[in-house]
């Protein structure tokens, strides 16, 4: 897979960009707040047609403009595609080949991609939240249909969430925690699935960076579930929640919010026996989070047949020296399609090639340059 | 500036849903232009449609008498009962001339979020058309969405234990269409339902 050629008008601070990134490497090096993430941010969109950073979709047209649109040349799979998202008042559209395409899956089939952010690296100090978001967007990649599913589960939550505020109970409460029940399953089945991938390659890839005797484990943690949810069949995994939530909801209807289910769960992380939340230094934290992506990369490849496409926005002034190192040998090494952005491009230097493709990024103006 | 009548036209037509105010615009010139008994046949046919198309007293799908025609009809098997949620599902089920017992339109499904609950479908029609005996499967039709799963579920526990057989259409591919434009949420249920040959 690759990103043949990219058009942007009025995505954020940048007007109009014409440009065709390098085979493998493409750097955009400038300053703070010129508008570099704002280009990989195009680029993520255009392949998940979901915003980077948190927010409204209206966030992506450019001041005064009331109409965005980034559009891409990609090969897939030996063929070129052309695709292009549009974001006017609030809603997108997305096209391939000109025609609407109906649904977003048609698309997720084919290109798959990786972001790695400073936002990421924080995860395994953060909130659960931020864990679940980092599983998710690997779940996304590896099994496309979870969007639909994960999409329904929120649904079903929400729908739950609002029969405990009324206080319905009865028999239409016991259709929509079954309907929950079956959802959550399905959620579960998906992450537990994921991580039994990605796991071991985690470990794997974290025995080479953390520079730790201690190995790198990670576990889902079910909230407020016994059952082991690893081992369980999906009917087991529903028939146990529908156990919690009958017994916690009194508690539910209390707080007028469902307590348990994926929702709730987070993933633990650990240096052998301690967490690494509460223990790990941030370095070891951020080369815990490094390890995942590799690893995401590479059951990406494995699972995929080919590489996705990587986009690391400012990460190297992040990382220490040698784990830095690590990670552009990776990625010039790995033979993946590369985004890079930076303040400092000798950070970089590693990753770049002969025929890498250097950008700078200026009061949102893109352009090329010859060489750092 | 265009004249008022015109205006009206316009404003009423852009109520409609997925017409915008240009496409309003549109009709309602294309309407002006047309020989005038165009205006006059549709303007009938509008009326018509809400005096004489009432909802069957039975089942709830349309009629223009107290029972539509399908429940009138003697040869339809009156064991068997399809539950849907819209008007449309009935037609769609109907046109494929594979079912032959009657229907019930539901008229919406249990909805939370929006609402929706029981007492907002027409489920005491249901469970009063029921008394007779005379039906002995009740096929749940409703969409494979959370809401119609869920409604499907609470029709169940509802008919079961009134000793129904109730049953659940199969969800999988469309027929015809081609399996590469499944979406792969549809995909994933088919394969996990898939049965041995
Ligand atoms: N919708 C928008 N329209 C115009 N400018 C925007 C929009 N959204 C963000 N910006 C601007 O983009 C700049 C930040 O760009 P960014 O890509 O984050 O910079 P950096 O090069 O540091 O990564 C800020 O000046 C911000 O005001
Ligand atoms: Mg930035
Ligand atoms: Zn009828």
């Amino acid at each position: 897979m690759r990103l043949l050629a990219l058009a942007l008008e009025d995505f954020r601070n940048l007007a109009a960009v014409d440009l065709c990134p390098g085979p493998r490497v493409t750097i955009a090096v400038g300053s703070n707040g010129q508008g570099k993430t704002n280009l990989l941010e195009a680029v993520y969109f255009l392949a998940t047609l979901k915003p980077l950073r948190a927010g409204r979709l209206a966030e992506l047209v450019r001041f005064g403009a009331d109409r965005a649109r980034v559009s891409g040349r990609f090969e897939l799979k030996g063929a070129e595609r052309q695709i292009s998202v549009e974001v006017s008042q609030g809603a997108k559209a997305a096209f391939v080949d000109g025609k609407r395409a109906a649904t977003l899956e048609d698309y997720f089939g084919g290109v798959s991609v990786v972001a790695f952010t400073p936002d990421d690296l924080a995860t395994v100090k953060g909130g659960p939240d931020d864990r679940r978001r980092l599983v998710d967007r690997a779940v996304f990649n590896r099994f496309p249909a979870f969007l639909e599913e994960s999409r329904a589960y929120a649904r079903a939550l929400k729908n739950r969430n609002r029969l405990l505020r009324d206080r319905t109970g009865g028999a239409v409460q016991e259709a929509f925690d079954a309907t929950l029940c079956r959802a959550a399953a399905r959620v579960w089945t998906r992450r537990l699935a994921l991580l039994a991938e990605l796991a071991p390659r985690t470990a794997k890839a974290f025995e080479a960076i953390g520079r730790t005797a201690a190995p790198a484990e990670l576990n889902y943690r079910a909230a407020h579930l016994s059952l082991d949810l690893a081992r369980a069949s999906e009917a087991e995994r529903a028939a146990a929640l529908a156990e919690a939530l009958a017994a916690r909801l009194p508690r539910d209807v209390e707080r007028g919010f469902t307590s348990v289910g994926p929702h709730a769960d987070d993933l633990e992380v650990r240096l052998g026996s301690r967490l690494a939340r509460a223990y790990a230094s941030q370095g070891q934290q951020r080369a815990l989070v490094l390890a995942w992506k590799v690893a995401e990369i590479e059951n990406l490849r494995a699972a995929l047949g080919y590489l996705p496409l990587l986009l690391l926005d400012d990460v190297s002034s992040e990382l220490d020296p040698e784990r830095n190192a690590y990670l552009m040998a990776y990625l010039a090494d790995s033979g993946a399609q590369v985004f890079l952005s930076t303040t400092d491009a000798s950070l970089v230097k590693r990753a770049a090639g002969p025929d890498t493709r250097w950008l700078t990024v200026q009061a949102g103006v893109v352009s090329s340059l010859a060489g750092p | 500036m265009t004249p008022d009548p015109l205006n009206r036209l316009v404003a009423e037509l852009a109520k409609l849903p997925g017409i915008g105010e240009k496409t309003a615009q549109r009709l309602a010139f294309h309407i002006l232009r047309a020989p005038p008994e165009y205006a006059r046949d549709l303007s009938k046919a509008v009326l018509e449609v809400v005096e004489k198309v009432r909802l069957c007293s039975r089942c709830f799908a349309l009629t223009e008498a107290d029972l539509c025609p399908l429940c009138l009809d003697p040869r339809r098997d009156e064991s068997a009962l399809c539950v849907v949620e819209g008007i449309a599902d009935q037609m769609a089920i109907e046109k494929t001339r594979e079912f032959k017992g009657r229907y019930h339109v539901l008229h919406g499904v249990l909805s939370p979020l929006d609402g929706v609950g029981p007492d907002q479908l027409r489920l005491k029609e249901l469970l009063t058309r029921l008394e007779d005996g005379r039906v002995e499967e009740v096929i749940v039709a409703t969409n494979p969405d959370i809401e119609g799963e869920a409604t499907a579920l609470y029709l169940t526990r509802l008919l079961k234990p009134m000793g129904l057989k109730v049953s659940r259409i199969a969800q999988g591919l469309p027929m015809g269409g081609d399996l590469e434009f499944a979406d792969p949420a549809t995909l994933a249920r088919a394969l996990s339902g898939r049965r041995e040959l």
